[in-house]
């Protein structure tokens, strides 16, 4: 609870400059790598972030010491080396996407590891910093590192802010940009540069194995709660900034803790809660408005068997009669009369079940929903009469009223469906 | 069959195109008068989305040049607007309609500007022309293909231009919303505009189009509908690709090189 207040109340200015630095990184992260998630890329910020390894261990060599400046230009170089070679390759040979990001991304990654194995045996007592760079620690920064990543961050901003109209052309439909005289190529070559950006500035605090994370995660996560550009860049750059406060905290509390992996497992959790939980896309409502959907189906087919008994001039039915109707449905069954009963649709007298008049109208609509549209089956579509009920059972709980008026004026309001049963109508 | 005309909107000059070293357009060579609806038939793979992505610049030709308004297509850009294939784009992409329609307005603003009320307004008006001013705000995956069609037509009305290609504006289209749009490009034209439409229903071509162009791999004819819609270069048009074409095809593909390449 102490080290919570230490933390969040800023009373140690070198917090404060870490969680503006995080802030910065996590807003210029999460926004071009908005842009690369919709333009379907996401993978290539994966094979940038492992490529500046190499990068970073030649800039630390030539620097002799873990100079920021050669750090970043080295890895910014050899991140840049890597985006070209794919590009290249995808140009120039038939190797299809995946199988050149796969092989980038080993090639490069594993000549980093072997040049910072190379690094450690060497003795240098300035190394013990550089391991942070695979898995990050946002705590070690210090204020120099914090200038050049917080500076390049805004950059990014910036320029994205300044190129909104471009990139979102780039992305959605770059033909139709080079059809209106835009330099698309100059403007891919661009965002290529911000992506590389972005991954160097993330090296320090997130580490290079991490970063493709706080790239696509916050952009695939905020996509679940809209569907325009401008809230999603928003909520992609908040879910960052909290994830990236977050694994800040708990790497300043427990020692030696890196930053990037409980970065990612924030971001992991806001993005599990975005696919559970948003409305529209998320599974639990999902989940939820299917189980209301078969609830009304059970409702629907009890009130039609109700009424199709009152057809044959009986005043209901027995509990007993409807289980042996729809048979291993009991529970549904049972929760259907439940639930009728409460809306006063039906009235239940010792076991006998039978419709209200409020109950006889609805029940009368889903009766002539199924054979209006076993009729337009059968007329329209040529279908015949034999094959018409099973699309008529799902029909029935889906048509709407205005669905309903047009069907009638299509038929003609007709008396008969094509098992010469009446079409129910309520009398004028 | 192929009618030159004086002083032309379009002129292509023995166009050949190729997509790597595939020759998918074979020495086209037209002209094109103004203020006509000219619609471009062909069947499947014949290269009429080739022939007018080539005339936008968007795939280099082989050999040949296309000239618009007497001037190359460069200087004659803002002039011209184009309608991709719907296909060609992700509908899922976070947009509203009206931000689709905006982008018309881009090619005017050029880099940096953004789009402001007088954009807006444009792009309102093009969405009432095509009738979907009631979807303004509607996310563009919601929309049926049709409707994603007249999005794409309002875009390229944003862009005031005064020649128009468009890329298959009918596929998936209802037959209500086809001849509303076909009626829209009729008083584009007859107010002085040229509308290139590339289109596979021979029938409703026969009804809208003033100009025809007829494309398989070569051109077969280019000239007004009444000249042109005959029996015999519809044979000639869909009655199967040119035998020795097709092998001289395939013997291009399969060299290391491309020899058509001057």
């Amino acid at each position: 609870m102490e080290d919570f207040l230490y933390f969040f109340t800023f009373q140690d200015p070198s917090i404060t400059w870490v969680v503006l630095g995080i802030t910065l990184l996590g807003i210029g992260s999460a926004y071009v790598g908005t842009f690369s998630f919709l333009d379907k890329k996401a993978l290539l910020g994966d094979a940038i972030s492992h490529a500046v390894l190499p990068g970073i261990c030649l800039g630390f060599i030539l620097a002799g010491e873990k100079n920021p400046v050669y750090i970043v230009t080295g890895a910014f170089l050899s991140g840049a080396l890597a985006t070209f070679l794919s590009s290249w390759l995808r140009k120039n040979t038939k190797l299809s996407e995946d199988t050149i990001i796969a092989t980038i991304l080993s090639v490069f990654f594993g000549v980093g590891i072997v040049m910072l194995t190379g690094l450690q045996k060497s003795g240098n007592p300035e190394i013990a910093g550089l391991n942070s760079f695979i898995f990050g620690n946002a705590i070690g920064i210090s204020e120099s590192d914090l200038m050049i990543y917080g500076g390049l961050s805004l950059t990014i901003i910036m320029v994205l802010t300044l190129f909104l109209k471009e990139f979102r052309l780039m992305v959605f439909d770059p033909e139709y940009g080079k059809a209106i005289g835009f330099p698309m190529e100059a403007i891919r070559f661009l965002f290529n540069v911000l992506m590389i950006l972005a991954v160097v500035i993330g090296i320090q605090a997130i580490g290079v194995v991490l970063m493709a994370a706080l790239l696509i995660t916050p952009g695939a996560a905020a996509r679940f709660w809209t569907d325009r550009l401008h809230p999603l860049l928003i909520l992609a750059a908040s879910f960052s900034i909290v994830s990236g406060i977050l694994g800040t905290y708990i790497s300043f509390v427990i020692p030696q803790m890196p930053t990037g992996p409980w970065v990612v497992v924030f971001l992991s959790l806001i993005a599990l809660l975005s696919f559970m939980f948003s409305p529209k896309s998320g599974i639990i409502f999902r989940y939820f408005s299917r189980k209301n959907y078969l609830r009304k189906t059970h409702k629907d087919h009890l009130m039609k068997a109700l009424y199709k008994a009152r057809e044959e001039n009986k005043e209901g039915l027995s509990i007993e009669e409807i289980y042996e109707l729809y048979p291993y449905q009991k529970v549904q069954i049972n929760q259907s009369i439940k639930d009728l009963l409460k809306e006063g649709f039906i009235i239940k007298n010792q076991l006998f079940i039978s419709l209200t008049s409020k109950g006889t109208s609805d029940a009368m609509r889903i009766v002539r929903l199924h054979r209006l549209w076993e009729l337009y089956l059968n007329e329209s579509m040529n279908i015949a009469p034999d094959h018409v009920h099973e699309s008529a059972e799902q029909m029935e709980h889906l048509l709407t009223p205005e669905l309903e008026a047009m069907l009638e004026k299509r038929l003609n309001f007709p008396t008969l469906d094509p098992h010469q049963e009446t079409i129910p109508r309520e009398k004028p | 069959m192929i009618t030159q005309v004086e002083n032309p909107v379009l002129e292509i000059h023995d166009l050949t195109v190729s997509y790597d070293q595939n020759p998918v357009l074979w020495n086209v060579d037209l002209s094109l008068p103004s203020g006509k609806l000219v619609g471009i038939l062909g069947p499947n793979g014949a290269g009429k989305s080739t022939l007018i992505k080539s005339i936008m610049g968007l795939i280099p030709p082989t050999s040949g040049y296309v000239r618009i308004f007497d001037k190359p297509l460069n200087d004659v850009r803002a002039r011209i607007s184009y309608v991709p294939q719907r296909e060609s784009v992700d509908w899922n992409f976070p947009a509203s309609v009206l931000d689709v329609v905006m982008m018309g307005t881009y090619g005017k603003l050029g880099l940096f500007r953004r789009p402001g009320k007088k954009e807006k307004d444009l792009a309102m008006q093009c969405l009432e022309q095509v009738g979907m001013t009631g979807f303004l705000k509607r996310q563009i995956s919601e929309l049926s293909g049709g409707q994603q069609q007249r999005v794409f037509i309002a875009r390229a009305l944003a862009q005031q231009a005064d020649l128009y290609l468009m890329d298959e504006p009918f596929a998936g289209v209802d037959m209500a919303t086809e001849t509303a749009i076909f009626q829209l490009l009729k008083e584009m034209a007859d107010s002085g505009k040229t509308v290139l439409v590339v289109h596979h229903d021979i029938h409703s071509a026969m009804n809208f189009f003033d100009w025809v162009i007829m494309l398989n791999l070569h051109l077969v004819a280019s000239g007004p509908k009444e000249l042109v819609i005959t029996e015999d270069l519809l044979r000639k048009t869909y009655g199967g690709k040119l035998n020795l074409l097709t092998k001289v095809t395939d013997l291009i593909r399969n060299k290391d090189f491309n020899p058509l390449k001057s």
